[in-house]
């Protein structure tokens, strides 16, 4: 039935599938394995970095932190890593772990600063970003540490039916997060505090430990996407997070999880990172410079927020 | 007296035990000479803290001021040649209509503001690369100054830079102390509700608000352009954080209705005596983010008014 709630429900799916279309009509190269595993390999750092701030949205918070995080895991997985041997093949493997913890521990500051100080989750978060930027700058001086281990370039260059081992690597991940939202109990907690915190609190629920464990998710995932954006070029640097803080941000919105928390969820998120990233594609294909994408970004957010706001409920936003 | 009374005397307290550490490592730092110096190399951004502070003071922050001083760089870089002084018009013009977008959109569309900035911040981003087209231009340095050279330079002593900041500041001062609008701006941040009950239009001043931070922001840009001579879409990376700590560690609270632009003021010294401190004590350049980053997150858990948000999201 075409209600008003099923096209809510399924208009990113429908844009998408626009999308694609209309970029075909222009330019038939565009429908290609070949110019889908580039949109793929894209995608992959940022469609970490969203799922992870995903669950931060679910809550009806914000997590403005991941460039900074994202650039502190990169370049302590890169010093990690060549302390280790540099090769994934050895103890070196062992980065892995400890970047991940590195993004776990940078989260749960986070979402910590968050609740005990009581700051709104934007500034807290914002305020971390920023920190966390300028340990990346003080770990590398400025500089960038290249990773040159095949093995762990393989992510990259090794392919699977046309797309990049990384690919897989995101797919598992994208799975890991929709078990958590799903079928675990914090994950149904994220949806409570979301949808209502005074009944989530009301039934006796500890929401500030659901906050905490949640920026502590979304660091674990950032520090995945971390890495993978690492494994992507090959090189990790201050700025290796540029830009992921708008992509992602503006990809879980146009996939449809409001920013008021309560609705939406991870496969919303990766087909709002596809929009984006289709977008982004679609415009070098048809010929338009990539520096467009920032203003379409910004136009997609603003009307993503409007489209999903109940705005008869709201007396007035800050 | 209690902690919430002596609250609003901790800015300028800080400031002057700040001045008298650094003071005692270097007695130098304490010359008159020095000190003005050190406020007039801070006037870009304090100029963007200005505007900041009309965002804050109602509640709401701007995200996009760093882009829009990176956009006016350049702007202002190709205008130059075309309209001699009256670029600068264009460049505020622009600012003005950017901000007012923000704030548009905020209050029509209810995107909250750090998001709706941040979005209008993408918008000025890639205006400001296709203008450049992503390259770093240079002011013709002739024509630089005889249009703004009474930008830069100084007169018996005292910076222009400094000069202008008074002015503007004077200015802001002017709309938040002796007009409606700052009524109601501060009547906005203290209780919105309350604001729209009593039937102010709300809307069309919060929307001002924002434009006037979009048109300090620009304000921002092109002195720091006409400084560097030249534009870049990157130009003017790394101001939003001190800004936006200038102007809470100056007493505005993220939650507004107090404080204002003299306050952001005293922050802008702040952040300046800070930075020289850091000079002086050889701590690297790149601590400054981290140490600021922590001192933002201070600042705010100290001041902001928690009886306005029941609950912290």
């Amino acid at each position: 039935m075409l209600t008003q709630d099923n096209l809510q429900k399924w208009a990113p799916l429908l844009v998408l599938v626009v999308l694609v279309v209309f970029f075909t009509a222009v330019n038939p190269n565009f429908l290609s394995i070949r110019n889908f595993a580039r949109i793929a390999i894209a995608s992959t750092p940022a469609l970490m970095i969203a799922v992870g701030v995903t669950f931060v949205i679910l809550m009806g918070s914000i997590d403005l932190s991941m460039e900074g995080s994202v650039a502190v895991c990169a370049v302590l997985f890169a010093t990690f890593f060549a302390a280790l041997g540099g090769s994934l093949a050895g103890p070196g493997l062992l980065a892995v772990p400890a970047t991940l913890l590195v993004g776990a521990v940078f989260g749960a500051i986070n979402g910590l600063v968050h609740v005990k100080l009581r700051i709104p989750s934007f500034m807290a978060s914002l305020s971390m970003g920023f920190v966390g930027i300028g340990l990346s700058l003080l770990i590398t001086g400025g500089d960038r540490i290249l990773v040159e281990d095949p093995l762990f370039r393989s992510l990259l260059t090794v392919r699977l039916g046309g797309f990049p081992l990384m690919t897989y690597v995101a797919i598992v991940a994208l799975l890991a997060g929709w078990f958590i939202q799903n079928h675990t109990t914090i994950g149904r907690n994220f949806y409570a505090v979301g949808g209502g915190e005074d009944l989530a609190h009301a039934s006796g629920l500890n929401v500030n430990k659901v906050r905490v464990i949640c920026f502590l998710i979304a660091g674990v995932f950032y520090a995945l996407g971390a890495m993978l954006a690492v494994a992507q070029i090959g090189i990790a640097e201050t700025v290796t997070g540029r830009n992921l803080m708008f992509v992602s941000i503006t990809s879980v919105v146009v996939g449809g999880t409001a920013l008021w928390g309560g609705s939406g969820g991870v496969w919303n998120t990766l087909i709002g990172v596809l929009i984006v990233n289709v977008i982004g594609n679609g415009m070098v294909v048809i010929g338009l410079p990539s520096y467009v994408q920032d203003g379409v970004l910004g136009l997609l957010v603003i009307t993503a927020v409007y489209l999903s706001t109940d705005r008869r409920s709201l007396s007035f936003v800050k | 007296m209690t902690l919430d009374r002596l609250k609003q005397h901790f800015p300028w307290v800080t400031l002057v035990v700040l001045i008298l550490i650094v003071g005692a490592m270097d007695p130098n730092f304490l010359r008159p000479q020095n000190l003005v110096e050190l406020a007039g190399d801070i006037a870009p951004l304090f100029i963007m803290a200005l505007g900041m502070t009309l965002a804050i003071y109602i509640g709401g922050i701007d995200l996009s001021a760093q882009s829009v001083a990176n956009m006016t760089t350049v702007l202002a870089t190709i205008t130059l040649p075309l309209f001699g002084v009256f670029s600068a018009l264009v460049v505020i013009a622009v600012g003005f209509l950017f901000g007012a977008v923000s704030g548009l959109v905020t209050t029509r569309l209810k995107v909250p503001s750090f998001i709706a900035t941040l979005a209008v911040g993408g918008i000025a981003l890639s205006v400001g690369q296709f203008a450049s087209g992503q390259r770093a231009l240079y002011m013709d340095a002739g024509q630089r100054d005889r249009a703004f050279g009474w930008m830069l330079g100084s007169t018996a002593g005292i910076p222009h830079e400094l000069v202008l900041s008074l002015v503007l500041l004077a200015f802001a001062w002017f709309i938040q102390n002796r007009m409606k609008a700052g009524r109601i701006l501060k009547a906005v941040g203290a209780g919105e509700l309350a604001a729209v009950a009593s039937g102010l239009r709300v809307d069309r001043y919060k929307i001002l608000a924002f434009a006037l931070s979009g048109m300090f922001a620009a304000i921002a840009g092109l002195l720091f352009s006409v400084k560097l001579s030249g534009g870049s879409p990157t130009l003017a990376e790394g101001f939003l954080l001190p800004a936006i700590v200038a102007v809470l560690v100056g007493g505005t609270p993220l939650t507004g209705g107090v404080g204002g632009v003299l306050n952001t003021l005293i922050g802008a010294m702040i952040v300046a005596v800070v930075r020289a401190s850091m000079l002086y004590l050889d701590i690297p350049a790149t601590s400054q983010q981290i140490f600021f980053g922590i001192v933002l997150i201070v600042a705010i858990a100290l001041t902001i008014d928690r009886s306005k948000m029941r609950i912290v999201k």
